[in-house]
């Protein structure tokens, strides 16, 4: 098996070298939204001098963590698998012995945000230059962020997985995914940090999957929770992964025995 | 597993319903559809039956829309069927075992498989990964599919950049690197200029020689199947209409021969129509004539004691026509 991923590895970061043009303009689509709120958050924490105890340093810190987190916890399925599922094309993938999505779609995605970490890089550290952050990291919290990102990745990967095989029913999901995800950016603390959200938002927030990607390895990173939320947040995460696992497979089986390969 | 006696294809009333929607076409349709959606059953495939031995090349024929790929892809595990069973190489398709999908290929023509930004040669490695093939096995296959399609030239340029003939090598040496007992061949030479098509052909039959691999084709070109298919399997309809050898085919559904007759003088004999049926011909001075096959010696004798005959040909219906017509029975 690790010469089929190492063979995958190859073949899908060659192709990712081949549109520098795209690449560029898919990492300029990855942090904009970010840059944007952490500008509105900042101008407001420096009008203020706070929000609700965060300074605008403290803001700074949180969305220039919250940029390479979300780009390695990050998962492309949808825009991988949806149009050949639609399309039929998705046929050349199961005529193979391997499983298509826990194959190629995983090392596509890994190769995509390794290339993109590469190029994020110069540009994360101009945004350092620029916005001046409080970083509060220790390398107790970088050892402890690293499983947290790694389980982060694949539960979001899982996630978006299932929700791309709905084509297999629906032929179109592109809209499905963009609720979905429309939903994540506001639990997942991309859009607000969830610590300056209500109350009853926080609570629903942190047992919905989408903090377990981005607001935990953020904070987890930047040093900010106490021993026990630690606790409960590594909880959930193999609580869910196992569920997503469980979920994914059996979904994966229908959708396969459901599959009509139109127009292939 | 298949034991050494067991055919390779064996398929038992093979069914496949489609479940489509029935919608008019026009706005106010649209509107209707939106809020109540109508669905209809399609037959794609209606109880088939046949078997296939080892080694054969069997041609797998019928209009557009007959079933035809619906049945290769059940067999090729792509689909479920709705009902009915099949056994290819002891295996039950649609349950994808790997050491099933590790045993045969499905090509279809104008289908890339092939990463299309990047050289075939890397696709190529992809594939000796996922079928397990050792270095040995691998640069012995690539060597003789080298051989046969003369590749060297043309894996290393991303596959974008290929000629559809060029490409359509490269598709089929990839399906076939990891040497498949059984082929499923959907049109693989649909689109092709006449040498390529001729060499896909030639290679289909070299690797059939030398592999013993069971082939089912389809094909619209007739030249495919009179080059590779001594045994031809017709379906209509979602409904086998036949199973059998060409020849046999002809002699029942075109029990006739085509004479063509031509003259010293160059020109057209007269009185020909009381011999058989008039045929339009596409050559100049030369009468074709359609003739019962078991009247053909005694009417060639007729037509060289009448006519000062310079050349007398006697042809089998084109196969074309014998297809047409059994599409049409």
């Amino acid at each position: 098996m690790l010469t089929i991923y190492k063979r995958f590895w190859q073949w899908n970061w060659a192709q990712q070298w081949q549109y520098r043009a795209n690449l560029l303009m898919y990492l300029a689509y990855w942090i904009v939204s970010p840059v944007v709120y952490l500008a509105i958050w900042t101008t407001i924490a420096n009008a203020q001098g706070s929000v609700n105890g965060m300074t605008a340093g403290d803001f700074a810190a949180y969305y220039l963590t919250l940029l390479p987190v979300d780009i390695v916890t990050s998962a492309i399925t949808i825009h991988i698998l949806a149009y050949r599922i639609q399309d039929g094309t998705v046929s050349n993938d199961l005529l193979q012995p391997v499983h298509p999505i826990l194959t190629n779609v995983l090392v596509n995605n890994v190769a995509f945000k390794a290339l993109q970490l590469i190029v994020f890089v110069p540009v994360w550290i101009g945004l350092v230059l620029l916005f001046k952050p409080v970083f509060t990291f220790t390398p107790a919290s970088f050892l402890l962020a690293l499983p947290a990102v790694v389980m982060g990745f694949l539960l979001n990967f899982l996630f978006d997985s299932m929700i791309t095989l709905v084509a297999f029913w629906t032929t179109r999901v592109w809209a499905i995914h963009q609720f979905y995800f429309a939903v994540g950016t506001l639990m997942n603390g991309a859009f607000v940090p969830l610590t300056l959200m209500p109350g009853w938002a926080q609570n629903i927030a942190q047992f919905l999957p989408y903090q377990l990607w981005m607001y935990f390895p953020v904070q987890l990173l930047l040093n900010k929770l106490p021993p026990e939320k630690i606790a409960l947040n590594f909880g959930l995460q193999i609580v869910y992964l196992a569920l997503a696992f469980f979920v994914f497979n059996r979904m994966w089986r229908a959708a396969v025995k459901r599959f009509s390969a139109v127009g292939a | 597993m298949s034991t050494p006696n067991q055919k390779p294809i064996v398929v038992e009333g093979l069914t496949k319903t489609y479940q489509v929607t029935d919608r008019e076409g026009g706005f106010s349709a649209s509107v209707k559809g939106f809020f109540k959606r109508k669905f209809k059953d399609v037959k794609a495939v209606q109880e088939v039956s046949f078997s296939i031995g080892q080694g054969e090349i069997v041609g797998f024929l019928g209009p557009n829309g007959a079933g035809k790929t619906t049945t290769l892809k059940m067999l090729s595990g792509l689909l479920h069927p709705t009902s009915g069973k099949a056994s290819v190489l002891g295996h039950t398709p649609w349950q994808r075992e790997s050491s099933y999908l590790s045993q045969m290929t499905l090509v279809m023509g104008q289908r890339n498989r092939l990463n299309w930004d990047i050289p075939a040669a890397d696709s190529f490695l992809l594939n000796q990964a996922i079928y397990r093939i050792s270095d040995a096995d691998y640069k012995r296959t690539f060597d003789e599919l080298n051989e046969l399609l003369e590749l060297q030239t043309i894996i290393r340029k991303p596959v974008r950049n290929l000629s559809l003939g060029e490409r359509m090598k490269c598709e089929l040496a990839a399906s076939l690197l990891h040497r498949p007992q059984v082929l499923f061949l959907d049109e693989p030479t649909i689109g092709l200029d006449i040498g390529a098509q001729q060499r896909i052909r030639a290679f289909l039959r070299e690797y059939n020689k030398r592999n013993g691999a069971t082939i089912i084709l389809t094909s619209h070109y007739m030249a495919d199947v009179t080059a590779l298919c001594e045994r031809i399997i017709i379906i209509h309809h979602g409904k086998l209409k036949y199973d059998g050898a060409i020849n046999d085919l002809s002699r029942r559904i075109a029990p006739y021969k085509i004479i063509g007759v031509s003259l010293h003088d160059g020109s057209l004999a007269n009185g020909l129509a009381e011999f058989g049926t008039l045929m339009p011909s596409d050559v100049e001075g030369k009468t074709l004539l359609q003739v019962p096959s078991a009247q053909v010696p005694e009417i060639t004798a007729k037509l060289l004691d009448k006519f000062d005959v310079q050349d007398l040909t006697i042809e089998d219906p084109p196969i074309e026509d014998v297809i047409e017509r059994a599409f049409n029975e």
